[in-house]
């Protein structure tokens, strides 16, 4: 049976602010002169979705902002009501909505956890049991008789995280909460959460922007868009859509950066990047390319002083800024020196190793054997590398392809000789 | 009605935390702390049996610092379990906006609190009526009853109150000076017995008396101040015929209160 139904459910919103009372007056006088007034427009933040979830199941809902999942999740945790429609829960939602939500400053963390535990209805003696476990988890053991309002952000936030998961509950609502805390205590968080999912087999609806973590973690997903759920299935291929639909996004978006803030340009002026260009085998100037296809990538500089012994990097790197290869002319173009003018500098890539995605370019030229930074630039020129092949992605996960070559023995006669397994 | 009365029950752990959470909140950076809850009557007798000496008001024969107290304890009860309700929702918002519990838990967590500061209340009563050498008498049982009916009047401006209030955050800031004046409609400063000599005995307002009377006791107040004189401090029954009045209206506006409540309920995180 499906533990969680949604049938048919539109939200909507007014746009705009309430009326005041001026403005209520000038309406009901326009509304008695028959004239038209100007009506607040709508908002439809959910359009007609409509998904079930049984019992057990581990659903992601992914999309860009605004798209609706955190509608959505109100909904299902009965905070908000849908404008058509109707939304069926059958069983205790645990909602960790925005952990920490009902927190009280002048409170210590002790009645915090007896306080935050029963908005979330936990049963006082079951506080107790898990008081300990609570205070453990949040590594607070010190602070735990200190008003919340002198802990850190980070602090509360722990808190608030351990004692929403140890609500007892058949469905488990969340919301973007694994962003929080360092990186020890989000991988504690990650950990608990799986715990939660795999091994207590708990039905979980997850919203988040780490489709990475929505991949690993859901068996299902359910893509929104502008309120639309246009997308439901397997996670794999519904998280590949959102990826391909974001590149898309990204890359039509701002293609090149060339002289633009967002390139972090930094130069001594001795070199001016003019031009920066993809181009195919053939030397045609291409937007996207294929995995593994052979590549150049073609930099126009204007040398305004003549440069000695200069060094060139050349540099591709994620768009959230990490450097995945770097490659510098040190070896290859030894140059002695670089005289005025324009000069065209080329980069052959026979086969373009990153699987598909958007890409972003860095260049950076140095002088001399002391290698003088006298130009550098991030983020220089976004590049979408798509596959003819859908099931590449699903087939190859990562970002760069490992390439190798794969063999497979006969049948052998005595298995600990050849491999090096046992004691 | 059943159902909300057994939603209640379940979150009877929610409420008394809550409640707790108010109390706390309110006392924790405070350096005087809970006496707060019985400084403010106190303050509020010496003011009025200072006006008093200047105006003159016939208290009968009970002293008339202890007969304020025990008109003010009911009348704060009332009015600031009512007020507080009535900010309640609009003071939980983060809550409201992130979880999920039957929301009228809110202005019954408001009342809840009160009645804590009204029971340390009852403490300087007995203090009091040690010194004025008055002595208790059977008809005290009345007390929970007549708080009882106390707590249905806070219930039906604090629900309706604390919806609208949603919408329209006018309500809350217009709602002290209502109180004000229904002070001054109540019988706090002066006892239900001047007002009911001036119109019925006197009939001060001619063939209207009567009516005025009846219009006088429609404010649930003016029974629930005299009523808990009576029991208390002069030691005989309510007086019903100065309470049904008040009881009607109550008995008439809490359902449609808490209809509103529950309908305006589950915009609340929509508008708040």
């Amino acid at each position: 049976m499906a533990i969680i139904e949604v049938n048919h459910v539109t939200k909507e919103y007014r746009l705009g602010a309430l009326h005041g009372l001026k403005q209520t007056l000038h309406d009901t006088l326009a509304r008695l002169r028959g004239e038209p007034v100007r009506e607040r427009p709508l908002f439809k933040a959910l359009d007609d979705v409509d998904f079930k979830v049984e019992e057990g199941e581990v659903l992601g809902i992914i999309g860009h902002n605004g798209a609706g999942k955190s509608t959505l999740l109100k909904m299902l945790a009965n905070i908000s009501v849908p404008t058509r429609g109707s939304v069926k829960v059958h069983g205790k939602v645990a909602p960790l909505i925005e952990v920490g939500a009902g927190l009280v400053g002048d409170l210590t963390g002790r009645e915090n956890i007896f306080l935050n535990g029963a908005i979330l209805g936990i049963p006082k003696a079951e506080i107790k049991k898990k008081f300990d476990e609570i205070v453990a988890f949040s590594e607070l053991e010190e602070f735990i008789d200190t008003p919340i309002k002198r802990y850190s952000s980070g602090m509360s936030v722990r808190l608030g995280f351990a004692i929403a998961t140890s609500v007892k509950s058949d469905i488990l609502i969340v919301d973007e909460v694994l962003a929080v805390g360092d990186l020890a205590f989000q991988r504690k968080c990650f950990d608990r959460m799986e715990d939660l999912i795999k091994r207590q087999g708990r039905t979980v609806l997850l919203v988040s922007h780490n489709i990475r973590q929505v991949e690993r973690l859901c068996s299902r997903v359910i893509l929104f868009n502008k309120g639309q759920a246009i997308s439901d299935g397997n996670a794999n291929a519904v998280c590949t859509q959102f990826y391909e639909a974001s590149d898309t996004q990204i890359s039509t978006g701002n293609s090149t950066n060339l002289n633009s803030a967002n390139s972090n340009e930094w130069a001594t002026g001795e070199i001016l990047l003019r031009g920066i260009e993809i181009l195919d085998a053939e030397g045609n100037p291409i937007s996207k390319l294929r995995h593994e296809q052979a590549v150049k990538i073609q930099l126009n500089f204007e040398v305004t002083k003549e440069i000695r012994v200069p060094i060139f990097g050349i540099g591709i790197h994620t768009t959230d800024f990490i450097y995945l290869a770097t490659q510098h002319s040190i070896n290859q173009l030894k140059l002695d020196h670089l005289e005025a003018g324009h000069h065209v500098l080329t980069f052959d890539i026979p086969s373009f190793p990153f699987m598909p995605g958007v890409y972003s370019l860095r260049a950076g030229v140095a002088e001399g054997s002391g290698a003088r930074t006298i130009f550098y630039a991030e983020n220089l020129l976004h590049l979408q590398v798509v596959s003819d092949n859908a099931e590449d992605r699903t087939w190859n996960e990562g970002l760069v392809s490992l390439s190798g070559i794969w063999s497979c023995t006969p049948p052998l006669l005595d298995f600990n000789e050849k491999t090096h397994v046992g004691p | 009605m059943l159902a909300a009365i057994k939603d209640l029950y379940d979150y009877r752990e929610l409420m008394a935390a809550l409640a707790w959470k108010n109390m706390a909140v309110r006392y924790k950076q405070a350096y005087l702390g809970l006496a707060w809850t019985v400084l403010k009557p106190l303050m509020l007798v010496l003011i009025f049996s200072l006006v008093k000496s200047f105006v003159g008001i016939d208290s009968g024969d009970i002293p008339y610092p202890i007969l304020t107290f025990a008109a003010l304890m009911p009348w704060i009860f009332f009015q600031e379990a009512a007020s507080e309700g009535v900010s309640s929702v609009v003071g939980n918002a983060n809550l409201i906006r992130k979880i999920y519990f039957p929301r009228e838990i809110l202005p019954l967590t408001s009342v809840v609190t009160k009645l804590v500061e009204l029971g340390i209340n009852f403490l300087i009563l007995a203090g009091l009526m040690v010194y004025y050498h008055m002595s208790p008498t059977i008809y005290l049982l009345w007390v929970p009853l007549i708080i009882a009916y106390t707590i249905l009047a806070v219930l039906c401006i604090s629900m309706v109150g604390a919806a609208m209030n949603v919408y329209y955050r006018d309500v809350a800031t217009a709602l002290p000076v209502a109180f004000s004046l229904l002070m001054y409609a109540s019988p706090v400063i002066y006892p239900l017995t001047l007002v009911k000599e001036k119109l019925l005995v006197n009939q001060a307002a001619g063939e209207w008396s009567n009516f005025l009377y009846t219009v006088y006791t429609l404010n649930p107040l003016a029974g629930i101040i005299d009523a808990f004189q009576h029991v208390v401090l002069r030691g005989i029954p309510p007086d019903i015929s100065s309470m049904w009045p008040g009881m009607v209206l109550v008995i008439i506006l809490l359902p449609i209160s808490y209809v509103i409540f529950k309908r305006a309920e589950s915009y609340f995180a929509d508008v708040i």
